[in-house]
């Protein structure tokens, strides 16, 4: 993706269904985006969505949203394994047994 | 500025939906289904919902056609109707009332669907009746 | 109550501050949207009281929203209660209707349409007709609230699995006015084939009905499968409610705030 604010929380979704156990969106540190706003409108969208996961029965820690920039290779390597421990322990999504 | 809404029921099927469709100036711009049908209350699938988008289209049939020379010619209801009973006057008596089939429809009534059965026993004397819609 | 709507819209008509009002007509027993055009022929004009309160209600927005683009020079009146209204508000923000050019008559609903809506605001600001009922909480969104979250999803997997793919909670929705829908992409959804998607396809409609859903009820009313779409709806609505302090419709018409709240809709 070009921006964190070209993820539409619809392809979130279908992440999810089609298999997915978690979805992490890495976008720029705020105030730092190119296009002024598309990290704002990705936090509000995953925000969002988190709290409807939440209340269809998803648990909502399947999806998390970091800032990072292309200059922060440790600290992307600790987020993406961190939150890739995070996802197994919740296990596979139940989202993927319907799908 | 005329819009219009106009009671009628789905073709689609058997199940008779009630909807209202949307004229505006002269044109069918869509579908609202009826609450207050005592079939459908308010409901409709997803071909009833969308039953306005055909009634304008190129490339619906809007008079008879017979083929003459090989070509569809338009042709005035009088002559379909004496053509086709002619033709199937000639079949039937050359070979048999079994001959002839009627295929039935779910876009006219059901009043209408048990009088082209009826024409098919009574009249020409076949059970070959059958219906696009076999739900 | 019928009376005092028909002696304002018959006004409306005689003084032509309107061309057009968009209200509900009873003839031969079935009652629909309607457009009456002539003060002194308002015959069989009705509020969508029928059996019950308000059990004959159309998204008349909708209409409304047609036939003003096709005369976007006229002004037309339309019948509201306090869901329409909200509605109104919200077109006019998204610069789908001209405030200037739509004239409504407030109706306010009874207590038992109230109840049975769990309205948070069960009239519009000003009405002819009717007296104001006492708003309801959302008992719907906490019932599902009360569940676990592992059972909470059994439940919607098997609402959602009933849908028949009709497309009617989108099509019946004053608020859908978008040209192209992403219920019909094929890079979201599976376009094409029945049944929907499971559960995606209703939850990427509740994502889209944020910052935009009046809370009409409309939806659930013209499901086939009696989904409860209201109660999902209603609690995006609570959602960004709390996460932006917005909730379309019960802002002044003229306030700053967008409905677009989740920013620019994403182009696919």
């Amino acid at each position: 993706m070009m921006c964190s604010g070209m993820v539409s929380p619809d392809l979130i979704l279908r992440a999810l269904s089609k298999g997915a156990d978690g979805v992490l969106v890495i976008g720029c540190h705020l105030g730092e985006c190119h296009y002024l706003e598309g990290n704002y409108n990705a936090a509000k969208r995953v925000a969002v969505l988190k709290k409807l996961l939440a209340f269809a029965g998803v648990d909502p820690a399947r999806l998390r949203v970091e800032w990072l920039s292309s200059a922060e290779a440790p600290t992307f390597v600790r987020v993406t394994s961190e939150f890739s421990e995070q996802i197994k322990a919740l296990g596979p999504s139940p989202l993927k047994e319907v799908a | 500025m005329e819009y219009r809404t106009v009671l009628t029921t789905c073709t689609y099927c058997g199940c008779g939906c009630g909807f209202y469709l949307e004229v505006l100036d002269g044109r069918v711009v869509g579908t609202i289904p009826c609450k207050t049908n005592p079939v459908s209350e308010g409901k409709l699938c997803v071909k009833g919902w969308n039953v306005h988008e055909f009634i304008h289209s190129p490339k619906r049939l809007t008079q008879p056609l017979l083929r003459k020379d090989g070509a569809l010619t338009p042709v005035s209801w009088d002559e379909a109707l004496d053509f086709t009973a002619k033709r199937m006057r000639e079949i039937k008596e050359a070979n048999g009332s079994d001959s002839v089939a009627f295929l039935a429809s779910a876009k006219v009534t059901n009043e209408e669907n048990y009088l082209i059965q009826k024409f098919a026993r009574a009249a020409v004397g076949t059970n070959n009746v059958d219906h696009c819609a076999r739900l | 109550m019928v009376e005092k709507v028909k002696a304002r819209v018959q006004e409306l008509l005689a003084s032509g501050k309107v061309k057009g009002f968009i209200g509900l007509r009873e003839l031969h027993g079935h009652i629909g949207p309607y457009l009456f055009t002539d003060g002194g022929d308002l015959d069989g004009f009705v509020i969508g009281d029928r059996k019950a309160a308000g059990d004959t209600r159309y998204p008349l927005n909708t209409q409304l929203i047609m036939i003003s683009r096709q005369y976007p020079e006229e002004t037309l009146g339309v019948l509201v209660r306090g869901c329409d209204e909200r509605g109104l508000k919200t077109l006019f923000n998204t610069n789908q209707l001209k405030p200037e050019k739509v004239v409504s008559v407030g109706i306010a609903c009874p207590q038992e349409l109230a109840d049975v809506c769990e309205c948070m605001k069960p009239f519009p600001e000003e009405f002819v007709a009717g007296e104001a009922s006492e708003a309801r909480p959302f008992g719907s969104v906490e019932r599902i609230e009360s569940i676990e979250i592992g059972e909470r999803l059994k439940v919607w997997l098997g609402e959602f699995a009933k849908c028949i793919k009709c497309y009617g909670c989108r099509n019946i929705c004053p608020m859908c006015y978008c040209p192209e829908c992403t219920l019909e992409a094929k890079d979201f959804q599976a376009v094409g084939s029945i049944a929907s998607e499971n559960p995606i396809f209703h939850l990427t409609r509740a994502l889209h009905m944020a910052g935009r859903c009046i809370d009409c009820g409309l939806c659930s009313e013209a499901c086939p499968a009696d989904i409860p779409l209201r109660t999902l709806y209603k609690k995006i609505a609570d959602i960004v409610d709390l996460e932006f302090q917005y909730r379309p419709g019960y802002q002044d018409s003229k306030g700053k705030m967008s409905p677009n709240v989740l920013g620019e809709a994403a182009k696919h």
